[in-house]
């Protein structure tokens, strides 16, 4: 039940560390979720890499190049204090403050949150609004892949051998928008979602959805018509826009929740977070950082 | 599989240890076996009782989460690094006091939960405490004693 | 008696052990560390029910720092077995796995990781077969037998699941008239007990006595039981009892020590087991219960006639689940005048792990029934919840179950009382519901308590008695009442609990006995003690008995006073020496009577709720929830306040989220802090309030009942009746997740096209 436990200093170091490990690797960031699996049996690596010696991956929340970068290792707690966060990104903070309690929230990385690649992962909703780029740094050089294409499966992302997230970018935008994030959970105290919709809406551009735990991965749904924009609609037509938008899911019964109640609260937490984002509009989102 | 041992060196209340184990153990049995610190209490071994909270670098962490050998060059507060005796510290003091205290198994961690968050907020309002409280369990009580202690602890302090 | 200025008694004296505990100084079991100690892991399946052809131990032996491997097959033949009721448990699973969960082997070993690699390569040969997993199929005609008939041959039932059947009741159910009568069937789940601290146990053989470490409520029990099992005398089984990270009646009968005093004895070394949270949901839980239940009432309200059926799913083993069964359905028609009842109810055996007591002891689960459908009759002769309780409440001193102790209380106060604090009667505001309810728990019938309080040569003060610790301060109370009696402060007695070679015996900490029986054991020693004082200082100074009073340590009569530690030290001189008093509160068996004996008395509560209900998502937010306990005299009231809290929100916890879930095949779904919810700091009432009567109406010091159940006993039907007032709809089984509840508003509504087959969730 024992592994090897490496904590490279370099990103060459790292790179040797896994040519060295033909059994392969578990990356280890803020181990609120492969401890758990540790722990539990679950997760039976032959080695584990610690990811915290890396200082490319270290540094403080930075606005860059007209993007909010989060480092891989920047932590949910990080996240909810930072001031443009809450500013700009307030469905992320959203989010990030459900991710769990505050001793989880003091360790768990928002770039592990994504590569551990749960279909509930609480933060992937509002990053796919926020059209969030994931920058990853590969034997062959960097990389950016937009968020809405690096899941590819349940706990399977399109990460290659060798790779490593660097930062997650959440790029501002020029006009006023608003935002939300909403979850059902069975009790009020710390949950897994057993859903979870985050919206966006700006003037003159559709709006955005995406959802979580109701699909093999974290979904984003883009309403085309145009019908779900900053100002409320025909209630008739706003219910088909989001039952096509909804088309994209395809919700489960499991322990946490059933189908058809997931369906139910799809609809429903859709029509409120689209509400909420519309008021967080009208309220006056801010432009640019 | 090899058990190779990581040596790591930890300032645990203010005194550095060395120590060699193995990366399996989390710092949780680092404590409560190698260093016979007991007073941090093990539950559910997956981040959702909050009974192992520790300082970790002066912040709140489950420390059924992390490794041992994660915690080389680091600093851990746990509930022995608080007094022993009279005078106790205030959030001590206030948890005996206000009725916080039943069979005694979460409040370890409900105490450096609590020593955490008022490090950071002094004064908490009753919505903080709850927040701050949620990630730790009791079965015993129905938390507001427990935020009771809080609030007149930090009222206490000032 | 009357209180002395200045005594503790009363008063909210700090807990004792209060500093130990807020400094991380207390050793629980599991932080207990003995030389030479093993560790031990136990091995189980993933399996519901299933024979075991053969277990080869062999790879496990093979690991280094592995000690023994004990199974079956090392254990004296016929498996010895134990319980505190039926003799049914196997020390370890022989030959067959009757519930998920259940061991089949130990290991020993220097270290954990060395006994956890060993137990994952126990190699076990083993088929799964058919279980009885619901009441349904322990009920069904070619159930599975959870017990082979063989155990109990002259038991009509021993082809059958029904381990036995209860009948109770007075008058004539079917002859009764009544304008109304409704019926209904109320479930109510599976609930774990999740005490924070696991089970851990620790026994060793030292200087000849088997010595065993278990945070065990009822040592006294432990000890004969392995004194039982393991063919020793019980002055060679002591049993200490590390104070108990949280109980709740889950640590009340032995589990897995049996097994560990054999590991003890093979060994020849002490050995530690410590379960994971997983590996103690799987160790005990409450009985989960279906309440068929049918009241007839005249048009004023009145009760005529209660019928009540219900089955209660035990485990695999009976454990204390079927006296469960016997003493909730006992008083299934709660604290109310009901001219005629009929009363059946079964323990049903099943392919789960054993049930056991749990807070509350199986009324939880009846007055959920009870209560709700008192709402339903009271709405169909148009009376309000308050209105329908107040006209069938037994008044004090009324005879509410022939025969029995009569209701010993006024309780309509602490009905009238939870009303009030919800502004009933006011108007409602807009969404919002308001719900009443009330709970009535016999509390312990046969039982003995003893108590030796020493004096010490130096004045201070031991109080020796079997109780235990689990949270709920008795050693603070019981302090209280000793000070009190020997007017002394508090600080000069010390409480000693908890070690069977110690203390004297006593029957149990349950059934929220305690305050009375330890505190008139304790009384009692003390008047003894009291009583040698004054005739020591009438011996010594020549006066008489009636004028010496005791005050402030010191004896005192006309023209003197002297300290207790001077009077000793004037009567023993150079040999020192010590005063002991002995004490024993009993409650005698009564061969007539159906519990073996009255209650000592009757646990009531008042529970008033305020709630609304969010139409999309089902979701409840409680907006106000009282509760009302009717406490005789508060001994410590901080005390009192804490335990009533802890309870009603426990009670929430079974209400709105608590549940364990079984696949078809008898795994549990929910091990666990991740899926089993339970209430957090985030989950509470905006506004949670409990408050105490104090008539003085119990059998206890100062008129003192037993306090530390009664707030779990009806928050659900309270928080149930509120939603159907706030959102019209009526739901009978718990708990009362979103989902549930948004389900029942769909059908409410009419919900076009049929509702799948509901998610367990």
């Amino acid at each position: 039940m024992t592994f090897a436990y490496h904590r490279p200093r370099t990103i060459d170091a790292f790179w040797d560390t896994l040519a060295g490990s033909p059994g392969g690797v578990q990356l280890l960031a803020g181990g609120t979720d492969v401890v758990v699996g540790l722990n539990k049996g679950t997760t039976v690596p032959a080695a584990v890499v610690d990811l915290k010696g890396l200082d490319v991956l270290r540094s403080d929340i930075a606005a860059v190049d007209g993007r909010l970068r989060v480092a891989a290792l920047n932590v949910m707690s990080d996240l909810i204090r930072d001031e443009r966060m809450r500013r700009h990104f307030p469905a992320l903070v959203e989010a990030a403050a459900e991710v769990g309690s505050v001793q989880i929230r003091n360790r768990a990385t928002l770039a592990g949150n994504i590569c551990n690649a749960s279909p509930a992962a609480d933060t992937a909703p509002p990053l796919l609004v926020y059209g969030a780029m994931v920058k990853i740094l590969g034997p062959t050089g960097d990389r950016s892949v937009p968020l809405r294409d690096f899941f590819a499966a349940p706990r399977v992302t399109v990460l290659e051998p060798g790779d490593v997230v660097t930062a997650i970018d959440l790029p501002f935008e020029p006009q006023p928008r608003g935002s939300a994030f909403l979850r059902v959970t069975r009790r009020r105290g710390f949950d897994l979602g057993t859903v979870s919709v985050s919206c966006l809406v700006a003037r003159g551009e559709p709006a955005r959805f995406a959802f979580g735990a109701v699909g093999p991965t974290p979904l984003l749904a883009v309403d085309e018509s145009g019908v779900l924009g900053p100002e409320p609609g025909e209630p008739a037509a706003e219910g088909e826009a989001i039952e096509r938008l909804l088309e994209v899911t395809s919700p489960i019964s499991d322990v946490r929740g059933g189908r058809e109640y997931r369906a139910a609260m799809l609809d429903a937490l859709s029509r409120r977070v689209l509400a909420r984002a519309r008021e967080r509009l009208e309220r006056g989102a801010v432009g640019p950082g | 599989m090899g058990t190779s041992l990581h040596e790591l060196s930890v300032t645990v209340n203010g005194q550095l240890r060395t120590l060699r184990v193995p990366p399996h153990h989390t710092l949780l049995r680092m404590l409560r076996d190698d260093l016979d610190l007991t007073g941090t209490k093990e539950c559910c071994t997956e981040g959702e009782c909050g009974a192992c909270t520790v300082l970790l670098d002066g912040t709140a962490v489950d420390s059924c989460l992390v490794l041992a050998v994660e915690a080389d060059g680091a600093e851990l507060t746990t509930i022995e690094a608080l007094a022993d005796d009279e005078p106790l510290d205030p959030l001590q003091a206030a948890f005996v006091e206000r009725g916080a205290v039943q069979c005694g198994f979460c409040i370890p961690g409900m105490i450096m939960t609590a020593k955490s968050l008022l490090a950071d907020n002094p004064q908490p309002s009753r919505a903080d405490v709850v927040e701050a409280v949620a990630g730790n369990l009791c079965r015993c009580g129905g938390y507001t004693f427990i935020v009771e202690a809080v609030l007149a602890a930090a009222e206490a302090e000032r | 008696m009357t209180l002395r200025p200045g005594s503790p008694f009363g008063e909210s004296v700090p807990r004792a052990g209060g500093i130990a505990r807020v400094t991380g100084a207390l050793r629980y079991a599991a932080d207990l560390k003995l030389e030479g100690m093993l560790h031990v892991k136990l091995v189980h399946l993933p399996v519901g029910h299933a024979r075991i052809n053969g277990i080869d131990a062999t790879a496990a032996l093979e690991v280094p720092g592995v000690r023994h491997v004990l199974t079956a097959a090392g254990l004296p033949s016929p498996v010895p077995r134990f319980g505190p009721a039926f003799h049914d448990r196997p020390v370890l699973a022989a030959g067959e796995v009757k519930y998920y969960g259940e061991p089949v082997a130990a290991v020993a070993a220097e270290t954990e990781d060395a006994a956890a690699e060993a137990a994952a390569r126990i190699a076990v040969d083993y088929e799964e077969v058919d279980g009885a997993y619901t009441l349904d199929d322990a009920l069904a005609r070619d159930a599975p037998l959870v017990q082979g008939p063989e155990l109990r041959p002259d038991d009509p039932l021993a082809r059958t699941n029904v381990l036995r059947e209860w009948r109770y009741g007075w008058g004539d159910v079917e002859g009764a008239d009544a304008d109304v009568v409704v019926e209904d069937t109320y479930e109510f789940p599976m609930v774990s007990h999740f005490a924070i601290e696991p089970f851990a146990v620790v026994a060793a053989v030292q200087d000849g006595m088997l010595t065993l470490w278990s945070p065990i409520q009822h040592p006294f029990v432990l000890q004969r039981v392995i004194a039982e099992v393991t063919g020793l005398p019980m002055s060679q089984v002591r049993i200490v009892v590390p104070d108990l990270g949280g109980a709740f009646g889950g640590k009340g009968y032995p589990k897995y020590e049996p097994l560990m005093a054999y590991l003890a004895l093979q060994t020849g070394r002490p050995v530690r087991l410590v379960l994971s949270l997983d590996e103690s949901f799987q160790a005990s839980r409450r009985a989960a219960c279906r309440v068929y239940i049918r009241t007839g009432v005249d048009a004023e309200g009145l009760l005529r006639f209660q019928d009540v059926e219900a089955d209660f799913q035990i485990g695999a083993y009976a454990d204390i689940g079927d006296r469960v069964v016997s003493k909730a359905s006992y008083t299934a028609t709660g604290p109310y005048r009901t001219p005629n009842v009929r009363i059946r109810a079964r323990s049903v055996l099943s392919h789960t792990l054993p049930s056991t007591a749990f807070r509350g002891f199986g009324v939880p689960q009846l007055a959920w029934a009870l209560e709700s459908q008192l709402d339903e009759a009271a709405r169909q002769v148009g009376l309000d919840a308050l209105e329908i309780r107040l006209r069938n409440l037994a008044l004090k001193d009324e005879e509410f179950i022939p025969g029995d102790r009569r209701a010993d209380g006024r309780w309509e106060q602490a009905l009238q009382r939870a009303a009030h604090e919800v502004d009933w009667g006011k108007p409602v505001p807009e969404g919002r519901g308001r719900g009443l309810a009330m709970g009535l728990k016999s509390s312990a019938t046969v039982s003995v308590t003893n108590a030796i309080v020493r004096l010490h040569y130096d004045g201070s003060v031991s109080v020796l008695v079997g109780t235990t610790d689990m949270g709920q301060g008795s050693r603070t109370v019981l302090g209280q009442v000793a000070a009190h009696e020997l007017a002394v402060p508090v600080d000069a007695v010390r409480v000693v609990l908890g070690d069977t070679s110690v203390v004297p015996f006593d029957t149990s900490t349950s059934a929220s006995r305690s305050s009375v029986f330890s505190g008139n054991a304790i009384r009692l020693a003390c008047e003894d003690l009291c009583a040698q004082l004054r005739s020591l200082a009438a011996e010594l100074y020549g006066v008489a008995e009636e004028e010496v009073a005791l005050e402030d340590g010191r004896v005192r009569f006309p023209g003197h006073e002297v300290t207790y530690e001077a009077l000793l030290r004037e009567y023993f001189g150079s040999s020192r020496g010590e005063l002991l008093g002995v004490g024993r509160s009993r409650a005698r068996y009564l061969p007539g009577h159906p519990l073996g004996g009255a209650p000592s008395f009757w646990e009531v509560v008042a529970v008033a709720c305020e709630a609304e209900v969010d139409e999309t998502t089902g979701e409840i937010t409680i907006h106000k929830l009282v509760t009302v306990s009717d406490v005789g005299k508060a001994i410590n009231p901080k005390h009192v306040e804490m335990q009533d809290e802890g309870a009603t929100v426990m009670g929430l916890g079974h209400t709105l989220m608590e549940h364990l879930i079984l696949d078809e095949r008898g795994l549990i779904l929910n091990l666990g802090a991740l899926d089993y919810r339970v209430p957090t700091a985030k989950d509470l009432p905006k506004d949670l309030r409990t408050y105490t009567v104090e008539n003085g109406d119990g059998p206890g010091p100062f008129g003192a009942k037993g306090a530390g159940e009664s707030g779990i006993l009806a928050v659900s039907p309270a928080v149930a009746a509120a939603i159907r007032e706030a959102a019209g709809v009526e739901i009978r089984d718990l708990p009362l997740t979103p989902e549930r509840v948004w389900r029942a508003l769909r059908e409410r509504d009419g919900a076009a096209g049929p509702l799948e087959q509901a998610a367990r969730v």
